[in-house]
């Protein structure tokens, strides 16, 4: 399948069968219409598990270009081209037909559909390949108002400002800025990063009125434990990759921690990927 | 490639292959460094499995049934010079390993050296050789079922607990059914537990030998007297037991098999299959050289399967038999597993192709698992192991991949010579044609040397596979197809 970050109509997926997916979603082949550039989501689903798309999850992404990775898990037993023979046809089709759903709602889509051992390699594998901003755990939310983003620190700010104010920039959608004190870190830094991330959002495009901040200082609870309690007075959760050094898995990490005990739609900000870090894995 | 849509070709595209505009999906050879296959529009295909896990694919096949099972048989057959046979079956596997390597990196498919033949040299020898690699697999995994049940009932043994009859074949056949079931309903990934399994072994050995090997030296005590190299009989016999002892290296081979799942292949590929038949050969010909100077030629021969175990006792006492015991089990368990896997996915690749019928490579949605494909080879398998014929089962395995493996080196020289265009292998084999010349020659001289029962039994298969063919699949022509 061609790639491209900026899908146009004539690379079209090959598979699409002329489905008017990107015509519909690209206002144009002028990049320069598009106020805030899409930030690039990349979102999993287990493709042949589940009738439809989890509830929300198009209208949370209106805003995103949305790379949609069809996957399935096989055993190691079965040889994967075993698998896209029999069910290639209806997971392509399945997937379609999310593609459609998401298109619907505004997002401009890629599909992607891919038989593997390994889910998270293949994870992996994507978000490098599109340079993805953000993947979605994707659980489903009934409507979306408010959403909670998780600041950490400096690190990283550029590309959760970028995800954020494009999602959410021009919406109905409030968002709570959340950070919790480190050891021996003073309030009022706290309030000035937040501070600083808020107006690189109005910057971007949004409305202050539609910014709250949120410092606590740390209780007995973890941060996880913290961000997935907090969570469920919002509607879905922006956080970051934790220690990428370590590793850059998204799913077994604190994201999913959090995203199990929420139970509602998670974007986890991914770090910068470069050549180098696709070498050190190989 | 005949590219009609200027627009796709152009641009940077960071997923590797282009899509391919005719039907089928064509794979097109310069992507066969990128991670993942053309889709043809059903889906990419992952290759989850990296050179450590192509290597522990090929050692873990390999290395149950040279170190655990044969050096009791081979020592008595062919007395020290045991050694010279293991080592004669590594430089034949290594002849295969490099043609496979080229025709694998022209051809990275599940399917192996089945996939091989039937797009070098056409359906009739494809259908020989895939019937066959099934059937192959089959009594290469009831041979490695019936070493298994031996170290289980070794385990009784060294417990004192004294059973009636010997326990190696009915434990062999409850291993067949269970690990039958097991890959029919397991789906927990086990690429990391033959990983794990794959490294306690080479450091349980690497262990065992070298303190054996210092031993037989005499740097510990005296050194020991070592018997006549050869045995009575000359070379006859040594290379005999080579024949015998060629089932050892049949697990390059499956490396091949899952070359859909390798990734870089034009890299790891070749590194697999070659480096893992060094690694094996090396450390049989060490075990051997160990085992014959522990005991006599004759003694070894008496303890039959589970020799290895009184070698170790002989070093090191009771700890050193229970660490080979171990070992053997984790050893000859990972290579009747891997066996009745890749059993199972030859099957696949003959129903792929229409040879048989497309039914038997279904797959279970919610297992993910090919249940029919899996029954046909846990069946036959688990009646195969209850005969208990150790040497027969190990030798009629061994016809049917020197077979395959004659073939081959053909279909290496064929398609070197026809050069149809959709051939071009990233990973050359030295020397090509001698290479592959010397290795076919080899592989059939092999079968000469075995017993006339297993000869037969080796063609009959052969007869009855190509039967089928002539019967059910006349009409599918394979050669030169993707």
């Amino acid at each position: 399948m061609t790639l491209t970050h900026t899908p146009t109509t004539d690379e079209q997926p090959t598979t699409d069968g002329g489905r008017p997916t990107d015509e519909s979603g690209t206002s144009g082949r002028d990049d320069s219409e598009r106020p805030p550039e899409r930030p690039t989501v990349l979102v999993p689903l287990e493709v042949l598990e589940g009738d439809s798309l989890p509830a929300g999850v198009p209208d949370l992404l209106a805003n995103a270009h949305v790379v949609l990775l069809g996957y399935h898990v096989l055993p190691d037993q079965t040889a994967t081209e075993q698998a896209r023979e029999q069910f290639g046809d209806k997971a392509m089709s399945k997937l379609n037909g999310f593609a459609d759903t998401l298109t619907e709602t505004g997002a401009t889509v890629e599909t992607r559909l891919v038989f593997t051992h390994d889910e998270q390699t293949t994870i992996d594998r994507l978000i490098y390949e599109y340079d993805s901003l953000a993947v979605l755990v994707p659980n489903s939310v009934e409507s979306l108002e408010s959403v909670l983003v998780a600041v950490r620190g400096t690190v990283g700010i550029g590309r959760n400002t970028r995800l954020v104010a494009g999602l959410f920039a021009g919406t109905d959608i409030g968002v709570t800025l959340y950070h919790i004190l480190g050891e021996g870190e003073p309030e009022d830094d706290a309030e000035t990063l937040l501070n600083g991330v808020r107006s690189e959002l109005v910057e971007r495009g949004m409305e202050p009125g539609a910014i709250d901040v949120l410092v606590e200082t740390p209780s007995e609870q973890t941060p996880i434990d913290a961000i997935a309690e907090l969570g469920e007075t919002h509607d879905a959760v922006v956080m970051g990759e934790t220690d990428p050094s370590v590793t850059t898995f998204v799913f077994g990490m604190p994201s999913e921690q959090v995203a199990e005990r929420f139970l509602g739609p998670v974007l986890v900000v991914q770090r910068e990927r470069t050549d180098a870090d696709e070498e050190s894995e190989e | 490639m005949d590219d009609t849509e200027p627009s796709d070709g152009s641009g940077p595209s960071p997923a590797g292959p282009e899509p391919d505009p005719s039907p089928g999906g064509v794979e097109v050879s310069d992507a066969l460094g990128d991670i993942v296959d053309a889709d043809t529009g059903e889906g990419e295909l992952e290759r989850t499995i990296g050179l450590v896990g192509g290597l522990a694919i090929g050692i873990g096949t390999m290395i149950g049934a040279g170190i655990f099972v044969f050096p009791g048989l081979a020592a008595e057959n062919a007395g020290p010079a045991a050694a010279l046979s293991f080592a004669i079956g590594a430089v034949v596997a290594l002849l295969v390993a490099l043609p496979t390597s080229e025709l694998a990196t022209a051809m990275p498919r599940s399917g192996g050296g089945y996939f091989f033949i039937s797009r070098g040299l056409g359906t009739g020898p494809g259908a020989i050789v895939g019937l066959g690699l099934w059937l192959g697999l089959v009594f290469a995994a009831a041979f490695y079922l019936v070493g298994l049940g031996s170290y289980a009932g070794q385990v009784f043994l060294e417990a004192g607990i004294a059973l009636p009859v010997n326990p190696a074949v009915p434990l062999g056949v409850a291993f067949g059914i269970g690990l039958t079931v097991l890959s029919l309903f397991g789906t927990e990934n086990t690429a990391s537990l033959q990983n794990g399994i794959v490294i306690v072994l080479l450091v349980i050995l690497t262990l065992f030998l070298s303190y054996g090997s210092l031993d037989a030296l005499g740097v510990f005590g005296s050194e020991s007297v070592p018997e006549r190299f050869f045995p009575p009989g000359g070379a006859l016999p040594v290379l005999q037991t080579a024949a015998l002892v060629f089932t050892s290296y049949l697990g390059f081979a499956q490396v091949a098999t899952v070359a859909g799942d390798i990734k870089e292949p034009s890299r790891n590929l070749p590194l697999a299959m070659v480096g893992s038949v060094i690694v094996v050969g090396v450390f049989y010909v060490v075990t051997i050289f160990v085992a014959t100077s522990a005991f006599g030629s004759a003694r070894l021969g008496e303890f039959g399967e589970t020799a290895m175990v009184e070698v170790a006792r002989e070093f090191a006492g009771f700890p050193g038999a229970l660490a080979i015991v171990i070992a053997g089990l984790l050893a000859t368990f990972s290579s009747a597993n891997a066996s009745i896997l890749s059993a199972s996915r030859a099957v696949y690749a003959v129903s792929r192709d229409g040879l048989i019928p497309e039914a038997a490579s279904r797959l279970n949605l919610k297992y993910g698992t090919p249940h029919v494909a899996l029954g046909l080879a846990g069946g036959p398998i688990v009646v195969l192991s209850a005969t208990g014929q150790v040497e027969l089962l190990a030798e009629v395995a061994s016809f049917l991949h020197l077979v395959m493996y004659g073939l081959i080196c053909v279909a290496l020289i064929q398609l070197r010579r026809e050069r149809p265009d959709w051939y071009t292998p990233t990973f050359r084999c030295p020397a090509g044609f001698a290479v592959a010349g010397v290795g076919g020659l080899a592989s059939f001289a092999l079968i000469a040397f075995m017993q006339p029962a297993s000869i037969a039994i080796g063609f009959v298969v052969m007869a009855l596979s190509y039967a089928w063919y002539r019967y059910y699949a006349t009409g599918v022509d394979l050669k030169g197809e993707f």
